[in-house]
């Protein structure tokens, strides 16, 4: 099961802010489409989808502080 | 639910690609370093997808204080002979047809580290004569030898940032001069070069204050303009004053495009160097044949 898990976004940047959720637990998802959307010190990002399949599970709810290499969901 | 934390234009994807992790191992391999990670430029992932850099050459120490940069201040390393050759290898070794030098400003030198940018330029078009080499150089003070030295080096496209309005310098740049940047580029035309200059919006300057700056850059015959919104890169820099929008964006370029600049890119996420070889492949016929 492919883990998506949140990469380095930027030189020094070690956390981000979980902004948004394009789809929900359960939701079929295309590889390359915007997964999640990430707050940073300097800017937001959308995070792509690595694969095609289902969104397994989510484990950082928006709001939520996630560190780079942090699991933030899984596509089955 | 979204958690908003700046304007919904402000999103930029996240390119996490084979290139990516490509460029960054070749850099760190060569020993090279990039203003884009240096200064957490947003359009990182994108740019080293494409296999795009700006290299930061003469160390990664600014002797200068302006307060939106995130580059590192204080006393400047010693830099080394062997980045010419090292950044010649990288560029053959990527396939890169675009290279963009800058540095950070080297006041301790006598000659500024206009020398190492013109040994760069050279190098490299003895050994790839098609590779375009852009520099965006710090101000050398002004000296018109050393500008001269540089754009005489084989350089195609030299880019000198006026960055903000004169009435922010003594706050955004307190170490440099609206007026002997605007000298820069004025030796650089002088010279044959093509010109490029850009500023970051969003430090509280107003918009009659940036058409008088793209008047002044326009009289000296500056031919190409960057236009982009400055990001607070760190808790401890400069905080943003405005986000401007994407239409207000849209309404310099026009302006812009109107004063007679051969090139205008503005948006939030434009940046000195974006997109430089696009911009470089637009207009170089143009500007031959004048």
């Amino acid at each position: 099961m492919p883990e998506i898990i949140l990469p380095e976004l930027g030189e020094g940047i070690t956390q981000a802010t979980i902004s948004y959720w394009y789809f929900e637990e359960g939701e079929h998802v295309e590889e390359g489409v915007d997964l999640v959307e990430l707050a940073t010190e300097k800017t937001t990002f959308n995070l792509p989808t690595p694969c095609s399949g289902i969104l397994k599970k989510i484990y950082a709810n928006v709001g939520e502080i996630v560190k780079v290499g942090d699991l933030l969901a899984i596509i089955e | 639910m979204k958690f908003c934390q700046y304007p919904h234009w402000l999103v930029k994807r996240f390119y996490n690609t084979r290139e990516f992790n490509q460029v960054r191992l070749i850099l760190r391999k060569f020993n090279l370093r990039t203003v884009c990670e240096e200064a957490r430029c947003p359009n990182m992932s994108e740019c080293f997808s494409k296999k795009r850099f700006t290299l930061l050459i003469l160390g990664n120490k600014c002797t200068r204080n302006c307060r939106f940069c995130f580059v590192k201040k204080g006393k400047p390393i010693l830099f080394y002979e062997e980045e010419v050759d090292n950044i010649c290898q990288a560029v053959i070794c990527l396939g890169i047809k675009h290279l963009v030098l800058t540095s950070v400003s080297r006041d301790d030198l006598p000659d500024k580290g206009a020398e190492h940018f013109a040994r760069i330029i050279r190098r490299m078009k003895f050994l790839q004569p098609s590779v375009v080499v852009e520099a965006l150089i710090p101000d050398f003070g002004s000296k018109e030898a050393l500008i001269e030295l540089v754009v005489k080096s084989g350089l195609d496209v030299l880019n000198h940032n006026i960055e903000t309005v004169p009435r922010l310098y003594p706050q955004i740049r307190p170490d440099a001069n609206y007026h002997t940047s605007l000298k820069v580029l004025k030796i650089a035309k002088k010279f044959g070069s093509l010109t490029k200059s850009g500023l970051i919006l969003g430090l509280g300057e107003k918009k009659k204050e940036v058409k008088r700056v793209m008047n002044d850059l326009s009289k000296i015959g500056v031919d190409i303009l960057t236009l982009g919104q400055y990001l607070r890169p760190g808790e401890n820099s400069l905080e943003v004053k405005e986000y401007i929008n994407p239409q207000t964006f849209s309404y310099y370029r026009e302006i812009a495009e109107g004063i007679g600049f051969k090139y205008v890119l503005a948006g939030p996420f434009v940046r000195s160097s974006y997109l430089a070889e696009e911009i470089f492949t637009a207009i170089k016929d143009k500007f031959r044949s004048i």
